[in-house]
């Protein structure tokens, strides 16, 4: 016990006693914000598209497109302001700044007046007054030839930023059995924005133009036009309000067990890591030898186990820490603004979910870290190890695909049948618990992976003794299957 | 309590079906410095990871302080493996107090020691560097003290004289001979014979898995046949004066003399040997009967195939 305890507090400062621990720590939270900013970033980042129609119908379809795109950038500026006043000022001031900004009906030339008034200061740059995704310029030439200097960088044309390339050109053209054909070039064979936003809108004018020849006033026609469906989604659960809404609340357990899930697996892969790192550089260092004489192998299996298992928990312990205090924090604020972003907050710490996940991480911890351990025991250089570790590796990267797709089809078959592989179970049954598992599969698959879990770590306690003590290495794996296939 | 720090029985171990111990039985004797030798692969780290229980034998017993090796029976050994190492990113003392801690030492005590050790071995300075900012040898000074700061009875050094210059062997033979004269069993391997002859009192030997020999230093080097070297101008009668008292080998001939070594006959005598020799009237430019060494003894044992490993300062002629 003594070694044993000593072993794992070694292993633990040697980890949780640097600075590289504690950045990680910070970098995590850091890179999750990275990651989640990052489809905005990129979108904020891309250059403005200046692309040009030419309408060869003589239809004006030209100008429909340019009045249809502005009158869009006008509707995002003026949600964009409605938002923003009301999240810092509240509803009225909302109402009252939104006022100020449909003085003009069709333009932004209140924006700036509205911003003022609500007093959003700097902040009212976000509204993205001045920034386009895309703008339509006049066209330098009106057939695609003359226009191709211009798509390809050699010739530039005059835009609110100052001398641009042309990203697109859109060719109107009249089609036999189509209101238009859409003709579309650009340099940029990936990006179809442009066209979209150009097929969208003279499909929406040609609709409406068809409505008004059949005689619907305008007013019948927007009135149409805005027709949608209102859905309602009941939760019919056992146990759930007759009648009662789903709401965000009740949704979020399905994304909080999945999210864990995922750090489970990052954490399972992260901390068996350190285990191998660990056990090559005392093996490759001769310090094994040295422990050896000091302590049992079990001593030292535990121990190891032991130690990196702390570290894993003090990760949890921070990010729970941190998460929680923010969440309650949260609730607290958002608790007389929004009542459902409260409910929403607090439904991310659910108790049950937690212990199922502390439940689920040491069986993955103690399968993964001793097939690691093991696997650093036979190997005297990370080399050597990164032979052996593939099949691992796999092996834990195939739950991930599932859980990618388990938010859709938590019932489906090939997902419940995953979730007994014992090895996955940690991962996927935890994915699945939201879902209401039977119980006989909950208990079954939990119980398998139980059993596996004492194998594996006895059969890595054997290999790890004969690698600790050299009578067998990596070699002796690449035989083993050798011998396995010539015997086959 | 037992006469003997450890005791072997009929130890015996094949890995794979390839015997690596075969029925090897010795003790080391409390109190006494054994010297436990052989060439690589003669199943020296076996035997002792067995007489330590780190791997179980395939037959015979061994105990340790009198009964098998236990948690209690280990605390009390001070081991240091040939093929060692220790944590790179971690300082000296830390090093030394970890170890410490392990065999049982409280926390407080074993810093204490740990400091007194390294000042001992002259790494006062180097307590609060990281093993990987000292040298190779530092580093196995370091591991010396790992393997006793817990002051154990019972002390098993596999080549420790590895990797360290001429000071700090010298430094290590002192605080061997400290070890042993406070009592403690020490038992070594080396492939110095130098070391093993100057420090012993007791040598085991092992090759091929079994042990060849086991006694006093004394009785190792009684099995070694004496030699002499002797020489005379050329011409003179020195082979047919001294072949009843051995086997002649010319080792050097020149104008002014010849160069013999004589390995003497069991209970052949040197001075018979010298007699003879002024008797028949040779003119004697040299006669020098040679003391023997433990490498002799080494070589006389385990054969010369298998002696060539072992890493002894074989005397130069003009040293004989």
């Amino acid at each position: 016990m003594r070694a044993s305890y000593l072993i794992a507090r070694r292993e633990y400062l040697s980890y949780v006693a640097t600075w590289g621990f504690w950045l990680s720590i910070l970098a995590v939270p850091i890179f999750a914000a990275i990651g989640g900013a990052l489809p905005g970033l990129i979108q904020d980042s891309q250059p403005t598209r200046y692309f040009t129609v030419i309408d060869e119908t003589g239809q004006g379809l030209d100008q429909v497109v340019r009045d249809s795109l502005e009158a869009q950038r006008r509707d995002e500026v003026r949600g964009r302001l409605e938002a923003m006043v009301a999240a810092m000022r509240g509803d009225a001031a909302a109402q009252e700044a939104l006022a100020v900004f449909d003085q003009d009906p069709d333009g932004l030339r209140y924006l700036d007046e509205a911003a003022a008034q609500a007093g959003l200061g700097e902040a009212a740059a976000a509204l993205g007054g001045e920034r386009r995704e895309r703008v339509m310029v006049d066209p330098p030439a009106r057939d695609i030839e003359a226009l191709r200097p211009y798509l390809t960088g050699a010739r530039t044309v005059d835009t609110p930023e100052g001398e641009r390339a042309l990203f697109a050109a859109v060719i109107l053209r009249p089609a036999p059995e189509a209101p238009v054909q859409i003709e579309y070039h650009s340099t940029n064979i990936t990006s179809d924005g442009v066209s979209d936003a150009v097929r969208s809108v003279l499909r929406t004018h040609f609709r409406e133009a068809a409505f008004m020849e059949r005689g619907l006033t305008p007013e019948e026609l927007e009135s149409v036009m805005a027709l949608n469906p209102v859905v309602v989604e009941i939760d019919a659960r056992p146990g759930a309000q007759a009648g009662a809404e789903v709401t965000r609340a009740d949704r979020a357990p399905f994304f909080v067990a999945i999210a864990i899930a995922f750090v489970l697996w990052l954490a399972v892969f992260s901390v068996a890591n350190m285990l191998l790192t660990s056990l090559v550089e005392e093996k490759g260092g001769k310090i094994i030898e040295l422990l050896l004489s000091t302590a049992r192998f079990h001593e030292i299996l535990i121990g190891k186990l032991a130690g990196v298992a702390a570290v894993s928990f003090t990760l949890f312990a921070i990010w729970g820490a941190v998460g929680g205090g923010l969440a309650l924090l949260g609730g607290a604020v958002m608790a007389g603004m929004n009542p459902e972003i409260a409910a929403l907050l607090g439904s991310l710490f659910d108790p049950g979910l937690l212990l199922a996940a502390l439940f689920f991480f040491a069986a993955g911890y103690l399968m993964y870290g001793a097939i690691f351990l093991a696997m650093g025991s036979l190997c005297d250089t990370l080399q050597d190890a990164q032979t052996l570790m593939g099949p691992v590796i796999w092996t834990l990267l195939l739950p991930m695909f599932f859980l990618f797709f388990s938010i859709e089809a938590t019932d489906s078959v090939l997902l419940r049948a995953a979730s007994w592989f014992p090895l996955w179970t940690p991962f996927l049954m935890m994915a699945r618990l939201p879902s209401d598992p039977p119980l006989w599969e909950l208990v079954g698959a939990s119980a398998l992976m139980i059993f596996t879990t004492v194998l594996v770590v006895w059969g890595a306690a054997a290999v790890f003794r004969q690698g600790a003590l050299r009578q067998a290495d990596a070699d002796s794996v690449r035989r083993f299957f050798r011998l396995k296939k010539n015997s086959a | 309590m037992s006469e003997y720090a450890l005791e072997l029985e009929g130890l015996s171990k094949s890995f794979g079906g390839k015997p690596a111990v075969k029925n090897v039985t010795w003790s080391a004797r409390r109190g006494d410095i054994t010297g436990f030798l052989g060439p690589n692969g003669a199943g020296k780290t076996t035997t002792l990871r067995m007489a330590l229980g780190v791997i179980t034998p395939d037959s015979g017993t061994a105990r340790l302080f009198g009964k098998a090796p236990d948690a209690a029976g280990m605390d009390n050994v001070g081991f240091l493996p040939e093929e060692r190492g220790v944590y790179r990113k971690m300082r000296a003392e830390d090093v030394i107090v970890f170890f410490a801690r392990l065999k049982g030492v409280p926390a407080d005590e074993a810093r204490r020691r740990a400091r007194a050790l390294l000042e001992r071995f002259g790494l006062a300075d180097a307590a609060r560097k990281k093993i990987k900012e000292l040298s190779k040898g530092m580093a196995q000074k370091v591991q010396i003290i790992s393997a006793i700061v817990h002051e154990p009875d019972f002390i098993i050094l596999d080549e420790p004289f590895s990797g360290l210059d001429p000071v700090n062997q010298q430094l290590l033979e002192d605080i061997i001979r400290e070890q042993a004269e406070a009592g403690r069993t020490l038992l070594f391997s080396t492939h110095v014979m130098e070391h093993a002859e100057r420090l012993c009192n007791r040598i085991v030997l092992m090759a091929r898995g079994e042990k060849v020999f086991d006694g006093s230093v004394e009785q190792a080097l009684a099995r070694v046949p004496r030699q002499v070297v002797l020489a005379a101008p050329p011409g003179e009668p020195m082979a047919a004066t001294v072949a009843p008292f051995g086997d002649l080998e010319a080792l050097e001939e020149s104008e002014a003399e010849t160069v013999w070594r004589l390995t003497l006959k069991s209970g052949a005598d040197a001075q018979a040997v010298l007699r003879a020799l002024v008797e028949a009237g040779v003119k004697l430019t040299r006669f020098e009967p040679r003391r023997p060494h433990l490498h002799d003894a080494f070589v006389a044992l385990v054969g010369d195939e298998r002696a060539g490993d072992v890493t002894d300062r074989q005397p130069a002629l003009s040293e004989v």
